[in-house]
C-alpha cells in the first residue's frame, strides 16, 4: 500500500491542525466549499489556488500546495468575500494570519509575494505615504538579478504610467507627525510580540 | 322544500357599465319566471346584504347572486344552512374578460344567468350524513418516536388514544440509539435520548391505552366507525376508533446489498452498529474512522431517493467518536451534505471538531484491506485527484432507510386484472393503485388492505397541498413511513397527523367532509334500483370509499367519502348524485346555453373546469383583465373526475361547437386534489371520440388541457387556439335540430 501511504500524507491532520492554531485559523475548519468567496474575489484570476480551493487544501493538510500558493499575498483586503461568506469566516483576517505564518516560516525572501509586501510596508513607514517609483525600484533590487529582467519587461507599462503621473519619479512629501506614526508602529509590534 | 327564488344583480365593480343589466333581468323574469329580481350598486356592502336579508325574512329561500365569482365574498353571502345561495360569476368570467358594452358580451352574460338559474332551480339543500355514536378515539399504529408523539399530542388535546406497537416495548428505532441529534436551539449539541421518558409519559397518561407485542388483524368501517381488531397476546382485542395515525416507521437499508462498499469486511459497519458500539462503550479504542455517505441512497440500483436522515446521523456519530476519544480523526466521504434547515449549524459545529470532509462520487469509492486495517480510496472532486485514506480502524456506511410500507407482496386484485385485460382491447384502462401487503393495517377495503403508494412504496398523499393525508380518508401517515426525514421533522409530522386525525373525527361527527372539500355536508346517493353491478364506481373511487358485496353491488362507506363525485362521473347508468350536484343538474346547465343559428356565425364552446385549480386560474385571468373569446361558457366541476360523458354528447347534440376540459396535472407529479380525477377524465374523453363519430362529428371538437393555478396567463391562448380550431372545423352540423 505504498500508494496509500503517499496519498495519506496529503490528508495530513497534523499540518491542518498547525494552521488551525494560527490567529483566526480555526475558522478555516468551517468552510463548506460553496465558492462565494471566489466569485467575488477581484484577484482570483491571479491566484494559483483560489480561496475555496486554498481552504480545501488546508483542510486536507496538503502541505506542498499550501506553502507554494500565492493566494494570501494577492489578497487586497477588499473585504467582499468576508461580507458574503455564508459561514461567517473573516477571510481577510484568515489571509492576514496566513501571511504572518508564511513570512515567519519561510522568511520574507522565499515566500512568494512576501517580499513585495514587506518592501511596500517599509517604504510606507519611512515617508508616511507610498512612493510608487521608489517602491518598484526597491522591490526589484531586493528581489535579485532575475527580478531585474522582469522589471525591464514591464517598462512598457511603467512608461505611460510615469507620463500620466501615476508613477511619480519625484519623492512624495513626507507626512506631518511621522514620528508618531513610528510610535504607533512600535506599539503595535510590541503588542504583537506579546501575542495580542 | 318549496323554493321561493330571488335574483340579485350587482352593478358595482364595473358590471353596470359593461353589461346591459335590464336584458339580464328580462332573462330571469321571462325565461325563468322569477319575479323577485333586484339590482344594487354595491351588493356585498352592508346595504346590499341587508336587502337580501330582508327578502329572506319575507320568505325567500333560494338566492341567486349575479355578481362576482363564487371564490370571493363567500362569507358575506352566507345566509346560514337553510338558504340556497347560487353565485353567477358575471364579474370575473364575463365583464372583466370581455369588451364592455358589446353584443357578444351581453349574450355571454345572459348565458351565465341561464346556467346559474337552471342550477338554482334543481339544486337542493344537502343534509349531513350522521353516523350513530361516532367514535372520537384515535388509533395510532406504531410506537416509535412519531407514533408516541402523535399519541401524546392527541391525548393532550383531550382525545382518547389507542396505541399499537408490534415490539414488546415502545420506542422503535429512535429508542435504540445512544443519543439523538440536536433538537433545540442553537442546534449544535446532541440531545439525550428522551424516548424512555416519552414512553413513561405514555404509560402514565390515562387517556392512552397501549397494546405492545400487538399487530393489526383487520380494520373495517370508515372514519368515525372504524372497527379495529388487534392481535394481542394470543387473542384479539376490538376497538372502535374514529381516525388512524399510521406511524409504522422505516428500517435501515439492508447492508448485505452494500458489498460494493465493503460491507462484510471486518470493521465495516452500519450506523445502527455504531449506535450499539456507543452504548457498549466500544468506541474508546477507535482512532481513525471513515464514513461513507449515500450508501445505497440516491443510487438508481438501490434506493433512488435521498434518505434525508443519514447526513445528520453521521455528523452525530462523528461527535460520539470525539466524545469517547478526543484524538479520534474522522473522515467523511460525501456527495452532498444535506444537513437541512437549522442542522446547518450542527454541520458547522462538527466541522469545528476537525473532521475532514471529502467530496467524492458514491458509488466510486472503494474500501480496501490495508494490513489489518482498512483504507478508503476515491476521487476528491474538489482537489481533482485520487485520494486514499489508510490506517482506518472503522469504516461506517451511512445506509439509508426504507419505509416499512414497502415490504410485502404487491396486491393483485384478480377480477380487476381480468377486467382490465378485457378492457384494454376496447379502451385505455384506468391504472390501478399500487398496494403492497405490508401487514400494517390490514384494511377491509375493496381496493386492497394497505395504503396506495405512488413511488418507492411510500404511502401517497397530495404532496403539495395535503402532505399528511393519504389516499384513505381518516388515515394519516406520519414520520418516516411517509417520507424520509430527520428527527425534528418526524416530531412535527406526528403532531400534524394527530391534528388531522382530530379534525377528521370532529368533521365526521358533524357529517362533514374532510379536506379538500372541508365542511361540505353533501354526499353521493345511489339509486340502487337501476344499478347494473358494473363496478366502475367501486374501482374508480380514488379513496376506496365504496366496498362491494358478493353480487358486486356498491356499498358506499359514507364517512370515507371526500365528495369529489368521481363515482358520479364513472356511473354509466347515472344513478349516483348529490343533493346539490348531479348529472341532470350540470347537463341542464349545459342545455340552458342559447345556441345561435348557424348563419349568425357565433359558435359556442363549453368549458368544464376543475374547481380546485382551473377555476381559480380563470378567475385570475379575469382579475388580470385578460381578454378571451366571447364564445366560451364555463361550468365548474368539483373535480374533473366527476365529468360524465353524457354532458359532452348532450352538449354536442344541442349544437355546441366544441368542449374543452381544464383539469389538473396528472401522472407521477399529479396535482389533482382527488388524485385520479383529471386522469380519469382524460381517459373518458378518449372514449368520447367514438360517440362523436356516431354523431358524425370530428373528435377534435373535444380537447383536454392540464392547467395549474399558475397557468392563468396561458388561459387566453388555450382558448384562442381552440376557437381557431373550431373555426377551421366549421359549425356543428347538429345546430337547429
Amino acid at each position: 500500500m505504498t500508494a496509500a501511504n503517499n496519498q495519506a500524507s496529503r490528508y495530513d491532520p497534523a499540518f491542518a491542525n498547525e494552521l488551525y492554531s494560527i490567529e483566526n485559523g480555526h475558522y478555516i475548519k468551517q468552510c463548506m466549499q460553496c465558492g462565494l468567496c471566489v466569485v467575488t474575489c477581484p484577484a482570483r484570476h491571479l491566484m494559483d489556488l483560489q480561496p475555496r480551493k486554498y481552504f480545501k487544501a488546508i483542510q486536507a493538510g496538503d502541505r506542498d500546495r499550501v506553502l507554494k500558493a500565492n493566494t494570501p499575498w494577492l489578497c487586497t483586503s477588499c473585504n467582499l468575500c468576508t461580507v458574503r461568506c455564508p459561514r461567517g469566516i473573516p477571510i481577510i483576517d484568515v489571509m492576514h494570519g496566513m501571511k504572518l505564518y508564511l513570512a515567519q516560516k519561510q522568511g520574507v525572501k522565499s515566500a512568494p509575494g512576501a517580499l513585495f509586501s514587506k518592501t511596500f510596508f517599509d517604504v510606507m513607514l519611512k515617508r508616511g505615504r507610498q512612493w510608487e517609483a521608489w517602491l518598484t525600484q526597491m522591490y526589484f533590487l531586493k528581489a535579485g538579478p532575475s527580478a531585474i529582467k522582469d522589471a525591464l519587461k514591464m517598462m512598457d507599462v511603467a512608461q505611460p504610467m510615469v507620463l500620466k503621473r501615476r508613477l511619480p519619479l519625484a519623492p512624495a512629501k513626507t507626512i506631518k507627525g511621522k514620528s508618531q506614526l513610528k510610535k504607533i508602529y512600535e506599539k503595535a509590534a510590541a503588542l504583537a510580540k506579546e501575542g495580542h | 322544500m318549496t323554493k321561493k327564488q330571488a335574483v340579485y344583480f350587482c352593478t358595482g365593480c364595473g358590471l353596470g357599465e359593461a353589461l346591459d343589466i335590464p336584458a339580464l333581468v328580462k332573462v330571469a323574469k321571462s325565461e325563468f319566471k322569477i319575479q323577485d329580481v333586484k339590482e344594487h350598486p354595491f351588493l356585498c356592502g352592508p346595504e346590499g346584504v341587508a336587502l337580501i336579508k330582508k327578502d329572506i325574512e319575507a320568505g325567500v329561500n333560494t338566492v341567486s347572486i349575479a355578481a362576482c365569482s363564487e371564490r370571493v365574498c363567500y362569507d358575506v353571502f352566507n345566509f346560514g344552512p337553510s338558504i340556497i345561495v347560487e353565485r353567477i360569476p358575471l364579474r370575473e368570467r364575463v365583464a372583466w374578460v370581455q369588451e364592455p358594452g358589446d353584443e357578444d358580451t351581453n349574450m355571454m352574460a345572459e348565458d351565465y344567468v341561464r346556467m346559474g338559474l337552471s342550477r338554482a332551480k334543481v339544486t337542493e339543500l344537502p343534509e349531513p350524513f350522521l353516523v350513530e355514536n361516532p367514535s372520537k378515539t384515535i388509533l395510532v399504529v406504531g410506537g416509535g418516536l412519531a407514533g408516541m408523539t402523535a399519541a401524546l399530542e392527541a391525548a393532550k388535546a383531550g382525545y382518547d388514544v389507542v396505541l399499537v406497537e408490534k415490539e414488546a416495548q415502545l420506542g422503535g428505532w429512535a429508542g435504540k440509539v445512544y443519543k439523538l441529534p440536536p433538537l433545540v436551539e442553537p442546534f449544535t449539541d446532541l440531545a439525550e435520548n428522551n424516548i424512555p421518558a416519552l414512553a413513561k409519559a405514555i404509560e402514565d397518561n390515562p387517556r392512552i391505552k397501549v397494546y405492545t407485542g400487538a399487530t393489526m388483524e383487520s380494520i373495517a368501517g370508515g372514519p368515525g366507525v372504524f372497527n379495529a381488531k388487534i392481535k394481542h397476546g394470543g387473542g384479539t382485542a376490538e376497538e372502535k376508533v374514529g381516525a388512524i395515525v399510521l406511524a409504522t416507521g422505516a428500517r435501515p437499508y439492508d447492508p448485505k446489498k452494500l458489498t460494493y462498499l465493503g460491507y462484510g469486511k471486518t470493521n465495516v459497519v452500519t450506523h445502527a452498529e455504531v449506535e450499539e458500539m456507543a452504548k457498549n462503550g466500544k468506541l474508546k479504542e477507535v482512532k481513525r474512522v471513515a464514513f461513507i455517505q449515500c450508501a445505497g441512497s440516491r443510487d438508481p440500483e438501490h434506493l433512488p431517493y435521498c434518505s434525508a436522515a443519514c447526513c445528520v446521523e453521521t455528523l452525530k456519530q462523528a461527535v460520539y467518536l470525539k466524545e469517547f476519544n478526543p484524538d479520534a480523526q474522522v473522515y467523511i466521504f460525501y456527495k452532498d451534505i444535506r444537513a437541512t434547515g437549522k442542522y446547518e449549524y450542527f454541520y458547522k459545529a462538527v466541522q469545528q471538531t476537525g473532521a475532514v470532509f471529502i467530496k467524492t462520487e458514491i458509488p466510486g469509492v472503494q474500501v480496501l484491506e490495508d494490513g489489518g486495517k482498512l483504507a478508503v480510496a476515491g476521487k476528491d472532486i474538489i482537489l481533482g485527484e485520487d485520494v486514499t485514506i489508510g490506517d482506518l480502524d472503522l469504516v461506517v456506511l451511512a445506509n439509508g432507510m426504507q419505509t416499512n410500507a414497502a415490504f410485502g407482496e404487491e396486491v393483485v386484485l384478480e377480477d380487476a386484472e381480468a377486467e382490465a385485460a378485457a378492457a384494454k382491447e376496447e379502451e385505455a384502462a384506468v391504472k390501478l393503485d399500487q398496494i403492497i401487503k405490508s401487514n400494517m393495517l390490514n384494511l377491509v377495503y375493496r381496493q386492497g388492505p394497505e395504503m396506495p403508494a405512488l413511488k418507492y412504496g411510500f404511502p401517497d398523499s397530495h404532496f403539495i397541498c395535503f402532505p399528511y393525508e393519504t389516499r384513505r380518508t381518516g388515515i394519516y401517515a406520519a414520520g418516516v413511513v411517509r417520507a424520509t426525514m430527520q428527527v425534528p421533522a418526524a416530531i412535527e409530522d406526528a403532531t400534524g397527523a394527530a391534528l388531522k386525525a382530530i379534525q377528521c373525527v370532529e368533521a365526521v361527527a358533524r357529517g362533514e367532509a374532510v379536506h379538500p372539500r372541508s365542511g361540505d355536508i353533501s354526499y353521493p346517493e345511489f339509486n340502487m334500483n337501476r344499478c347494473t353491478q358494473c363496478k366502475r364506481c367501486t374501482e374508480e373511487c380514488p379513496f376506496g370509499a365504496i366496498n362491494e358485496d358478493e353480487k358486486a353491488n356498491p356499498l358506499p362507506e359514507r364517512t370515507r367519502c371526500r365528495r369529489c363525485g368521481t363515482c358520479m362521473g364513472a356511473c354509466p347508468e347515472r344513478i349516483i348524485s348529490f343533493k346539490n350536484y348531479s348529472v341532470p343538474m350540470i347537463g341542464g346547465m349545459a342545455k340552458s346555453i342559447e345556441v345561435p343559428e348557424e348563419e349568425e356565425e357565433k359558435p359556442r364552446i363549453l368549458i368544464f373546469a376543475c374547481e380546485n385549480d382551473a377555476i381559480p386560474a380563470l378567475d385570475m385571468a379575469g382579475i388580470g383583465r385578460m381578454k378571451y373569446s366571447a364564445w366560451v361558457r364555463v361550468i365548474p366541476l368539483r373535480c374533473l373526475g366527476s365529468l360524465n360523458l353524457v354532458w359532452i354528447s348532450d352538449a354536442m347534440s344541442s349544437g355546441i361547437d366544441g368542449v374543452m376540459l381544464l383539469g389538473c396535472r396528472h401522472g407521477e407529479d399529479y396535482q389533482c386534489h382527488f388524485i385520479k380525477g383529471s386522469e380519469l377524465a382524460e381517459i373518458r374523453l378518449s372514449k368520447v371520440s367514438e360517440t362523436l363519430d356516431r354523431l358524425g362529428l370530428e373528435s377534435e371538437r373535444c380537447r383536454f388541457h392540464q392547467v395549474s393555478i399558475m397557468d392563468y396567463y396561458r388561459i387566453p391562448k388555450l382558448i384562442e387556439d381552440f376557437v381557431a380550431k373550431i373555426d377551421e372545423l366549421g359549425p356543428n352540423p347538429m345546430k337547429g335540430f
